[in-house]
């Protein structure tokens, strides 16, 4: 009976773990499919409960590249109302967590996840032609980082969201909102020791010029040289985001040692990001009279480094412990009968995995870029070859989505 | 001994036997119900009410009725939603129609949305129904005042308990003029405690 129990607990266990990793070669297969074509092969996918927040992070960023704005926002919906309710522990959860491993644990999202999913939502509404509902994700944001702020760290505090709410504000015409929505993103970039992106810069001059045009604007102006005045906008204002590539996903370190006595074998499984030197791309805008370049302003391979390491000494602690229980418990079965300690050692082995889950489809960094046109038309580029032309109405605001995968740029216009 | 060789099992059972079940239990629509601590029906009704009552209890409309001798036409116009939810605006604005409406003391007329809809349909008539029972154009009542508003919420928080203050602000303004005749005001403070821990 025990050993039928064992066998099954086992092959529940690998099928988890074979479907954690299936996840993460889908994130890897999106450089070179459509994310149309991985989200169906994510929706084919049957994950757990406990994983059901990560795969709804995956399946409402994938459904955001695909074009289905509605579809997105029901689901990153969803992974939010997840993601907060597993805020709070679960008993249960942390003794599975303490006696077999990580991956019994729900997954309540990183830090970067927690705000990162405000982002993903506010541009499916802002898509879906609803600013009213991106409006709300930026203050949900804002809330979600007071949150996770600390004096320490810069943990959970994302310079792309202050950007977002920045142009969210502006293209409401709220403009002391945006302005200090831009200072924020200012300060996480300078905090990162990142340079401050042009169209940042021009933001912070821009909207300083209509708010305190003799205060913060001459500070400004001093710091951000080589613009023209903002003299009252009478151009088209173009915003756009770059998502660059696809970040990282955990990797299995795994140590298995014979115990002194060599009675049995003692696995220890950690999970790590690998070394990883991703060469950037840019995306171009050019108009009738202007060109830019899109400009780094959130590194995510370092955010979900940092992420990982934060949670390391906790993890560290319990798969030592969970490594002597499950010591002490293979010794006390060995004690009883030798076969039994041989299958209690495999089932402790076996199950020793390492909890590799993450938003694993995020764009590995956030580039932006603004331009102002008087012209109809803007040619984006990305990479080398690939070429789109968006049509621009007469004096408007708009925000762009370029993504170097294979979509289309998605374009917000007013 | 025996217990410790059991442990293993006792632990896997408990994580692998969770038992879920749904249940479904009606409730009086008027019965406070309040789960995530979020804007809800209770409070969309309760604003509602309170800020019609305090709209018709004022002096522009006695001042209207005195100097034009019938009562105010009035119209709803756009709430905007300022706070940190996704509400729902229109169930709000129901509400504030139905108040408006039942309180007898002011005409009402139907929102841009309505009145295209409608117009639709009496262009249709003109060239389909019998002169007998036809709705002419140009009949339409113009209104007189226009009600408009937001929704505000700040939200204060320390660990898992939170306070939200919601702030809904609504005026009439005279569509004659642009004057505001009245503005009202509806606070709710609601203090949230999140449990620490889950099942």
């Amino acid at each position: 009976m025990k050993t039928i129990f064992l066998t099954f607990l086992l092959v529940l266990l690998s099928a988890c773990a074979g479907q954690q990793r299936e996840t993460n070669n889908l994130a890897n297969l999106l450089t070179q499919q459509s994310p149309q074509e991985i989200l169906t092969q994510l929706q084919s996918i049957n994950p757990p409960e406990r994983d059901y927040a990560q795969f709804h992070l995956n399946v409402g960023l994938l459904q955001l590249l695909s074009g289905d704005f509605p579809a997105s926002i029901a689901t990153l919906t969803q992974a939010k109302k997840e993601m907060a309710v597993l805020e709070a522990t679960s008993i249960s959860e942390t003794m599975a967590a303490g006696t077999l491993n990580e991956t019994l644990r729900s997954y309540s999202g990183y830090p970067l996840d927690r705000v990162m999913v405000h982002n993903i939502l506010a541009l499916s509404y802002l898509f879906n032609d609803d600013i009213s509902g991106a409006r709300v994700e930026m203050l949900q944001a804002d809330v979600a980082m007071q949150k996770l702020a600390s004096k320490k760290s810069l943990t959970g505090q994302l310079a792309t969201t202050h950007l977002l709410a920045g142009i969210i504000y502006e293209m409401l015409d709220e403009q002391s909102n945006a302005l200090i929505s831009y200072k924020f993103s200012e300060n996480i970039i300078n905090e990162r020791q990142l340079s401050v992106p042009k169209g940042l810069q021009q933001a912070l001059l821009r909207l300083s010029y209509a708010v305190d045009r003799n205060g913060q604007y001459v500070t400004y102006k001093q710091r951000y040289q080589g613009f023209s005045s903002p003299m009252g906008n009478v151009n088209s204002q173009v915003f756009a985001l770059y998502f660059d590539g696809v970040v990282s996903h955990k990797r299995q370190r795994t140590l298995m040692v014979p115990s002194g006595n060599g009675e049995q074998l003692i696995r220890i499984s950690m999970p790590a990001y690998q070394h990883k030197t991703m060469r950037q791309t840019r995306a171009g805008l050019s108009s009738a009279n202007n060109q830019v370049t899109t400009q780094l302003i959130e590194n995510l391979e370092v955010l979900v480094r940092e992420d990982l390491s934060k949670e390391y000494p906790s993890i560290l602690l319990l798969t030592t412990t969970r490594a002597l229980a499950k010591y002490h418990l293979v010794a006390e079965a060995n004690q009883q009968d030798s076969l039994l300690g041989a299958l209690m050692n495999l089932a402790t082995v076996l199950t020793e995995v390492a909890d590799l889950r993450s938003w694993s489809m995020l764009p590995a960094n956030i580039q932006f870029a603004y331009l102002e046109t008087t012209g109809n038309s803007l040619r984006i580029n990305k990479g080398q070859t690939t070429q789109q032309d968006i049509s621009l109405a007469k004096d408007s605001k708009n925000l762009l989505l370029i993504s170097s995968l294979k979509t289309p740029v998605f374009h917000y216009q007013q | 001994m025996k217990i410790k060789n059991n442990f293993l099992f006792i632990v896997l059972t408990t994580l692998f036997l969770t038992a879920c079940s749904t249940s479904v239990e009606r409730l009086d629509a008027q019965q406070e119900v309040d789960l995530s601590g979020a804007w809800n029906d209770t409070d969309s009704q309760l604003v509602a009410t309170e800020m019609v009552e305090d709209a018709l209890s004022r002096a522009w409309i006695t001042n209207f009725l005195k100097a034009q001798g019938k009562e105010p036409v009035v119209i709803v116009g756009k709430i905007r939603n300022l706070s940190h939810e996704h509400i729902n605006t229109n169930t709000f604005i129901a509400d504030i129609e139905r108040e408006l409406i039942n309180s007898g003391e002011v005409q009402f007329v139907a929102s841009a949305d309505a009145r295209d809809e409608i117009r639709a349909e009496r262009g249709d008539q003109d060239l389909n129904a019998s002169q007998a029972t036809r709705s002419m154009m140009g009949e339409e009542y113009g209104a007189d005042y226009m009600m408009q508003g937001q929704i505000n919420t700040i939200i204060d928080m320390d660990g898992s308990t939170q306070v939200r203050f919601y702030q809904v602000n609504l005026e009439l303004v005279s569509m004659k003029d642009n004057r505001k005749v009245w503005v009202g005001q509806k606070k709710i403070k609601k203090l949230i405690s999140n449990s620490k821990l889950r099942q």
